[in-house]
């Protein structure tokens, strides 16, 4: 085994294979940095590369590229507030907070860091497992994956802030959101209401997008001016790595949380980053700070989201089963060379299977250091007027959502989560707990229905499953111990301060409650076991919101201020303009929208000079119409200047 | 495999002589040229990067690429989600009978038709296969059930099977059993094959099949540590259309083999009737590249004649062996009766089918 790994490491010192790697991990982490696009994304663009390489160098390029995927999606979730990649999301929460406060540097080079040591843990774990790999993954069963679903679902209770009540709320609207399209099995379709495209249900990318997204863009434009005050960034890059040091425990737990996520099957990196994120502040004595800038509640995901992808690699290659969307990707490549991996890998292709766990540690290495050698420049980004970064992120943004199905359906996906992310921000509903949720539904429920498909209501007298019970209950015992979070306050919290008045509050509420009683009513002509989960999520969501509104109406909120009123209607105006941006792109086709609505917001929102505004443009437009070729996307043509 | 057979060398000649009759009648010079000469044919397929019809046709086209005259350039489009139902609309609306748009299939396109889903409007009776792959499935179960030999089926109890779901390739397997009167029952939901052989492998299933190149890979060794019995194969279709043993597991029986077997007579009756259409498309056609109906005879006859030397390319045959999955490439031509009668479809078995997949599985049909 050692030799083997030897022998693949000694490839390295080809320049052709590190010229590779270096290629890998360039185009990776421009990908992260743009938002919404993420591995998938990665994979596409560097397909029609490798089908002229032979197999090492093929996963070179690729792993490469994937390595470090989340390590600069990082970027623009703490500057801006906008995940990289719906990975990132968790990272947004304090992230962005502490870019606010003038913290990027410290931020940033915290999260470059662990993102590091975890991924490197998480190659390490990779190889150490090998051995062991197939019988620790054929220990799970159903039921025993479905409890861990229901013990990482338990984590967004310590994620509700300070009104448990709108956290629960919050995650049962994800669990709904997340029952939309074909139930598992395919036996029914829910709330599609015949429209093909909900039937796949709604992607990851349009809801982390939106929710974080579309939301904190909003938000940004109706506060003015910059993200952050422009402060010496010296100091932040030094306490950073301190930071990361002080907690090395954080660091460990949250890339193995990450490798855990990882093997099993249908996790992925999102739901991953969200536990170990849900896990720090679980931990943690003291949670004022949690959602307000705390430090730790950067390393934890950021720890974690690297090494999903290494534990990905063990039922890729052993088990030829794919552990997420990349490596479903990574899996077809493979075939391609006509390897078909399985429990023959370790044996017959061991050289192969160091390739990609050095490329993955070289890599991680190498995207860690380019992170931190481009972020000063980007760090800066926080001083710029934020009207004037944003139709570049807009239009980013769009884009990402896109090209998740390359449908219409994407960007209206995003524009209404955008708003409701943003509703739920002005009046202090967590927006954690909504996303862990939603990640969390699909693999839940779809453990639930084997679980009983399989063992009708014996599956619960299994040890695994007592066992994980036992632990559930302490956990959701210790929920209730200490109370969720701090009292949120300042401007600069990502959750939990309600500043829209009393009434917006109440009428949200009752549309929330409308909502799931409507849902509940729809669940009932779903057969048996489709309608589990949605009345799972829906029924006690009703009598939640019921309460819910009762506090509302007895709630003693002052007016909202003046400021908040006329920054209200910024925003409306705001999303109205995303609404015509939309529109352009249906009437004139994307290049020609993305060029009216980046020249027009410049010279009308930001006031820029119309040379500038130009040049901007066209840089904006050359940009978005070069990843359109790459990515080999098909933006449908414009109704009125189609052909 | 044919060899350029008489009856190429006469289209040819035929081909030749209507070239001289166009080039008489005054065509531009250069009309000599082969039909693709600088041409890009641009593939859509209906699925995600990276799924295996995906990576079949990426893998394929260079050979193709250098196998037709005129060396078109071959470009794709990925148009995933919605059961590969938007990317056949896609193919059904733009293209054009002039053989530079095409589209690939899988078995995940059939079913809808056959099973008389509204959502999906393509009529497959309109296009013309160019070319044809064939899968295979094996299905075999755990020493846990008791079974040691095929025979011993018609005893066991309580066989489990994973599938993905039942109005998908599941149901082959599932069909298979409820013809062969096993005492099996589908546990559905699982999001892959190789999610399910997982199950099987700790024991929460205990009888599963995989398609033959999965097979070769990951159940054959899990059969030599004795955990895993190969029980039968689908079969494949002959040149007439019957059901015969797979050419790459022929030791093992087919599904209808093993029902004279256990029951002594021949299969008859509605899942017999069902496997029989069901069965091909799953499997013996299942992976399509389509044109058109009324594409220039010269562009299919390209492709036909690209699929005869890449049956005789040594290389090719290597390097594609795994995602071919040890099949040959087809001509189209030569299976278009077959194709056709597979999407041929009798009310009353459609409407069994249906019947029986919202009883037993639940299944909400619009």
């Amino acid at each position: 085994m050692w030799e083997a790994a030897l022998t693949a490491l000694e490839k390295f010192s080809n320049p052709v294979h590190l010229g590779l790697l270096a290629a890998g991990v360039v185009s990776g982490t421009v990908i992260g940095i743009l938002p919404g696009l993420g591995g998938i994304a990665c994979v596409a663009i560097l397909l029609p590369f490798i089908y002229t390489m032979d197999v090492h160098s093929a996963m070179v390029l690729l792993v490469g590229s994937l390595a470090v995927v989340h390590t600069s999606d990082t970027i623009t979730s703490v500057l801006i507030g906008t995940p990289g990649s719906a990975a990132a999301a968790a990272t947004v929460l304090d992230g962005h907070p502490l870019a606010r406060q003038g913290e990027a540097a410290r931020a940033l080079s915290a999260a470059f860091l662990s993102s590091l040591i975890g991924g490197l843990i998480g190659a390490v774990f990779l190889t150490l497992s090998l051995p062991i790999a197939r019988p620790l993954v054929l220990l799970f069963g159903s039921p025993e994956l479905l409890m861990l679903c229901v013990l990482g679902l338990s984590f967004a209770g310590f994620l509700t802030g300070a009104e448990p009540l709108k956290g629960a709320l919050a995650a049962c609207l994800g669990l709904l959101l997340g029952s939309v399209g074909a139930a598992p099995a395919e036996a029914v379709y829910r709330y599609t209401f015949d429209q093909l495209y909900l039937m796949d249900g709604i992607p990851l990318v349009a809801v982390a997008l939106g929710v974080f997204g579309v939301a904190e863009v909003i938000d940004l434009l109706t506060k003015g001016g910059q993200i952050a005050e422009r402060i010496p960034l010296g100091r932040g890059w030094l306490q950073g790595a301190r930071d990361v040091l002080e907690h090395w425990g954080i660091v460990v737990r949250g890339a193995l949380i990450g490798v855990w996520a990882g093997i099993l099957p249908g996790i992925g990196a999102t739901a991953g980053s969200w536990m170990s994120y849900g896990h720090v502040v679980a931990m943690a004595r003291d949670r004022e700070r949690f959602g307000k800038g705390d430090i730790r509640g950067v390393i934890g995901p950021e720890s974690a989201n690297n090494s999903v992808e290494a534990g990905d690699f063990i039922p890729t290659l052993l088990f030829s089963v794919p552990g997420g969307a990349p490596a479903a990707i990574m899996l077809g490549a493979l075939f391609f060379y006509g390897i078909q991996p399985g429990p023959r890998m370790v044996q017959e292709h061991l050289d192969l299977i160091f390739t990609i766990i050095w490329s993955f540690a070289l890599a991680n290495t190498m995207g860690a250091g380019l992170c931190l050698f481009l972020s000063p420049a980007l760090a800066r980004l926080t001083w710029i007027p934020f009207r004037r970064l944003a139709p570049a992120v807009v239009v980013t943004i769009f884009f990402g959502a896109f090209q998740s199905s390359e449908h219409f359906g994407d960007i209206f996906a995003l524009l209404s989560l955008g708003f409701l992310g943003w509703l739920m921000k002005q009046l202090g509903w967590p927006r954690a707990p909504f996303l862990v949720g939603f990640v969390l539904t699909k693999p839940t429920e779809q453990y639930l229905w084997l679980s009983i498909s399989r063992y009708d209501m014996d599956w619960l007298w299994r040890p695994g499953v007592i066992a994980l019970g036992v632990l559930l209950l302490l956990s959701l015992a210790w929920i209730a111990r200490s109370k969720g979070g701090g009292e949120a306050s300042g401007e600069d919290s990502s959750e939990g301060v309600v500043v829209l008045g009393k009434v917006p509050s109440i009428l949200f509420t009752s549309s929330v409650l409308l909502l799931f009683a409507a849902a509940l009513y729809e669940a009932r002509s779903f057969p048996d076991l489709g309608a589990i989960f949605p009345i799972a999520a829906t029924a006690p969501a009703v009598l939640m919101a019921a309460a819910q509104l009762v506090l509302e109406f007895r709630a003693t909120r002052p007016p909202a201020e003046p400021e908040i009123r006329r920054r209200t209607r910024l925003a409306v105006v705001y999303f109205a303009t995303l609404l015509l941006f939309f529109g352009a792109i249906w009437l004139f086709g994307f290049g020609v929208a993305t060029a009216l609505f980046t020249f027009l917001f410049l010279r009308f929102a930001a006031g820029m000079q119309w040379t500038y505004g130009l040049l901007y443009t066209a840089a904006v437009v050359g940009v978005a119409e070069l990843m359109t070729w790459l990515l080999n996307l098909y933006w449908p043509k414009g109704v009125l200047l189609g052909g | 495999m044919k060899t350029i057979s008489s009856v190429t060398l006469s289209r040819m000649s035929r081909g030749l002589g209507v070239l001289a009759l166009v080039l008489a009648i005054g065509a531009p010079a250069g009309a000599a040229a082969p039909y693709y000469e600088g041409k890009t044919i641009e593939v859509i397929i209906p699925f995600p990067v990276a799924g295996g019809t995906d990576v079949w046709i990426r893998t394929i086209a260079p050979y193709l690429e250098k196998n037709i005259p005129g060396n078109p350039k071959f470009t794709f489009r990925n148009i995933g989600g919605g059961r590969g139902i938007p990317g056949m609309m896609e193919f059904a609306l733009k293209a054009k009978a002039d053989g530079y748009m095409a589209v690939v299939s899988s078995a995940t396109n059939y079913f809808p038709v056959l099973l008389g889903d509204k959502a999906a409007k393509y009529d497959f009776r309109q296009w013309k296969p160019a070319l044809v792959n064939p899968v295979g499935g094996v299905i075999y179960a755990s020493p846990a059930t008791g079974v040691k030999r095929v025979e011993d089926l018609a005893k066991a109890k309580n066989l489990i099977y994973g599938g993905i779901s039942a109005i998908g390739l599941d149901m082959i397997p599932l069909i298979s059993f409820e013809l062969l009167e096993l005492d099996a029952k589908g546990v559905l939901g699982f999001k892959g094959r190789g999610e399910a052989r997982i199950a099987f492998e700790r024991g929460e299933t205990n009888i599963d099949y995989q398609t033959t190149p999965a097979y070769n890979a990951t159940v054959v060794p899990l059969i030599k540590e004795g955990k895993a019995i190969p029980l039968m194969s689908f079969g494949q279709l002959d040149d007439n259309g019957n059901i015969v043993r797979d050419p790459a597991v022929p030791d093992l029986p087919t599904v209808p083999e093993v029902y004279e077997k256990l029951k002594g007579k021949k299969p008859s009756g509605r899942f017999w009737e069902t496997y029989k259409v069901f069965m091909p498309s799953a499997f013996a056609v299942q992976k399509i590249l389509w044109f058109k109906g009324g594409t220039p005879a010269e562009a299919l006859r390209a492709f036909y004649e690209a699929a005869d030397r890449l049956a005789r390319d040594k290389e090719f045959q290597a390097k594609t062996e795994k995602v071919l999955g040890g099949y040959p490439l087809l001509r189209g031509d030569r299976l278009e009766k077959t194709i056709q009668q597979a999407f041929q479809i009798d009310p009353e078995t459609q409407r069994f089918v249906r019947d029986w997949a919202s009883k037993k599985y639940r299944v909400k049909f619009d």
